[in-house]
């Protein structure tokens, strides 16, 4: 086990029952991202990306097989030392933004921050700045375009400074235009030393990452 | 960032609704705040009324008839049991007693049900035993068809000194001798009449409805009322008059039970507002809640932030309620003044104060936390994975 290791998958699977039917959603999927490593995860809709990204992001429990995150294996059952995990190792980056549209861009990209128990004004601002959006401070979310929301709603993933971004679809909603600008953010970021994990079935923005892993049905192709 | 700027930040999402849910629980609080208001100011107003007001120290009745002379009153007529009036000079030999006054009450309703008059034969003695006793005009009866009308009396029937009244009921005519001031009691509604006419109007001539006894020294009730009740018939009660005031109050236990169901059910329909609009303020939130699970929030944090939701709600509530309920509670005295058949007192119905105001705001925040449990439990269940959900 490499200390460089920032997410390392071990056959894990996970199955799904649908009536008497069980989907392979993960197939005894083995793999390893390295720290600092740019990951993109593509494949057709249905074969098993999103499912991969919750085992990665202790988000779900793999149905065999281990999963470790840091150097540190991810047991099943304790949900403190998974919700620790998630403060402190991993930042999640989805399709929708979720935004709480009652507070300000700020205090949205601090919120993560009040569940670490850390005091993150300063660091919230500077991350706004590193997404453009540092005169937008005091804005609500309802006032922003989605491209905006989606900078913000990655300025939050990063506040409690997880050294790993685990992005599902973030482009998903967005224009090519804005699409273009999260995935420059996510270049940005890599470059900073983080180790991002990009899900997306656009094969445009495959290419840009340095690993691409391709799955169908649950299993990886490539 | 605070935990309680995020839960305020989430009731405001959703304004109106809040308030309605926030109102429920003050709506409780203000009902549960005017009804205790009333419970105990009744009860205070009808003991001080008896005890201070009056004068009266001790009734000589007969068996029932501390409630009979309310169910007199509420009813109109005239109860068969009677004291008779040779127990007056019984008693006036008792050295400690003050002053002895003998009364026969009786009410008449109308044909048409429409109104009751209350008429009280009475002796001078009222004049020493009510503390409160004194003309606006005129004076004491001049003759036997004379009448002392109560302030309240003398503004409907519009009559003035020596105006004639007449009686329908005993085809009588009346010739007002007094009008009384208005004391905001019973007695405002009263036809003072001399006793023997009473008497002779009813057909009980020799007999009572009651004997009110004033002592020169109200330290010696206890031992005077033993040695009265001693000296009298078996079936002759004596009471204190703290004592009636007790009967009358039961009178009012049915009201009084009553008034503390629709509170109760008040407090129940806020219940099922609050856990429902909570509810619904989680569910419809699953996929942001999940969301904050995944940035870190632990099951911990989301007990908190949504009983947080629920506790802003209900301390604002149940204030405003208990406040609002203080204020608007003589309102409730004033209407139940109207509607009360039992027996009126002069003071106010309605009496809150800082520790009735407090008690309905613990009481219904304390409502209030316990509907936020459940929520606020399912909002800490929600698994992260839900964030992924197709809606
Ligand atoms: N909770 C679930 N219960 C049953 N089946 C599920 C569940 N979640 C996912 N699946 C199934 O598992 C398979 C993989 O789903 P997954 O969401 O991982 O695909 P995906 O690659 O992310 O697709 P998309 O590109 O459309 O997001 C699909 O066949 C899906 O229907
Ligand atoms: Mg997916």
């Amino acid at each position: 086990m490499n200390d460089q290791t920032a997410l390392k998958l071990e056959k894990a699977t996970k199955f799904y029952h649908r009536g008497t039917e069980t989907v392979h959603a993960v197939d005894n999927i083995s793999l390893a991202i390295e720290n600092g490593d740019y990951c993109t995860i593509v494949g057709p809709s249905g074969s098993g990306k999103t499912t991969l990204m919750n085992l990665m992001g202790c988000l779900d429990h793999p149905t065999s097989g281990k999963v470790w995150v840091n150097g540190k294996e991810i047991e099943r059952a304790d949900e403190k030392v998974l919700t620790r995990m998630r403060q402190t190792s991993i930042g999640f980056v989805f399709q929708q933004f979720f935004l709480i549209p009652t507070l300000t861009v700020l205090e949205n990209v601090q919120l993560p921050s009040l569940f670490a128990r850390k005091a993150a004004t300063e660091h919230a601002k500077e991350l706004l700045t590193l997404v453009g959006l540092a005169n937008r401070l005091d804005h609500l979310p309802g006032q922003l375009s989605g491209g905006e929301m989606q900078r913000v709603a990655i300025a939050r993933s990063l506040v409690n400074s997880p050294p790993i971004v685990l992005a599902d679809e973030p482009t998903g909603n967005l224009d090519s235009r804005n699409a273009e600008m999260i995935m420059g953010l996510f270049d940005k970021l890599h470059e900073s030393g983080m180790t991002i994990v990009v899900v997306t079935h656009n094969e445009h923005l495959a290419g840009k990452g340095g690993k691409t892993i391709a799955i169908e049905d649950g299993k990886i192709t490539n | 960032m605070t935990y309680m700027k995020v839960a305020i930040s989430n009731l405001r999402r959703n304004p109106v609704r809040s308030v309605l849910t926030g109102l429920s629980l003050a709506v409780s609080a203000a009902t549960l705040c005017v009804v205790l208001s009333l419970d105990r100011g009744y009860t205070r107003a009808v003991t001080e009324e008896l005890v201070a007001k009056t004068g009266v120290h001790m009734y000589i009745t007969k068996e029932g008839c501390p409630i009979e002379a309310a169910s007199v009153i509420a009813q109109g007529g005239l109860s068969p049991l009677y004291v008779a009036e040779d127990m007056t000079h019984k008693v006036s030999a008792v050295p400690e007693v003050d002053v002895v006054l003998p009364f026969k009450l009786f009410a008449i309703t109308t044909e048409d049900g429409s109104r009751t008059d209350i008429f009280m034969g009475i002796t001078k003695e009222i004049e020493k035993i009510k503390p409160e006793w004194r003309y606006e005009k005129g004076g004491w009866f001049t003759s036997d068809t004379s009448v002392i009308l109560g302030g309240e009396m003398a503004r409907i029937e519009n009559l003035g000194i020596g105006d004639k009244m007449y009686s329908e009921h005993f085809d009588r005519e009346f010739v007002v001798a007094g009008i009384l001031p208005r004391y905001y009691s019973q007695d405002d509604g009263t036809f003072f009449i001399p006793l023997k006419t009473a008497q002779e109007l009813v057909d009980r001539q020799g007999k009572l409805s009651a004997i009110a006894i004033k002592l020169k020294d109200i330290s010696t009730l206890d031992a005077t009322r033993n040695q009265i009740r001693a000296s009298m018939p078996p079936d002759y009660y004596v009471l204190g008059s703290k004592e009636l005031g007790e009967g009358i109050l039961e009178f009012f236990g049915s009201t009084r039970v009553v008034l503390y169901i629709m509170a109760g059910v008040a407090i129940l329909i806020s219940i099922f507002s609050i856990v429902n609009t909570m509810l619904m303020a989680v569910l419809e939130r699953r996929r942001e809640i999940a969301y904050l699970k995944c940035v870190g929030a632990g099951a911990g944090d989301l007990l908190h932030l949504i009983s947080l939701e629920t506790l802003v709600i209900c301390i604002t509530a149940s204030a405003a309620g208990a406040i609002t309920g203080s204020f608007i509670s003589p309102i409730f005295g004033r209407i139940m003044r109207r509607y009360l058949i039992a027996f009126v007192p002069s003071g106010s119905i309605s009496q809150p104060d800082f520790a009735i105001a407090l008690v309905s705001f613990i009481i219904c925040l304390v409502v209030g936390v316990a509907c936020s449990l459940y929520p606020a439990f399912r909002a800490s269940r929600i698994v992260p994975m839900e964030v992924l959900r197709n809606e």
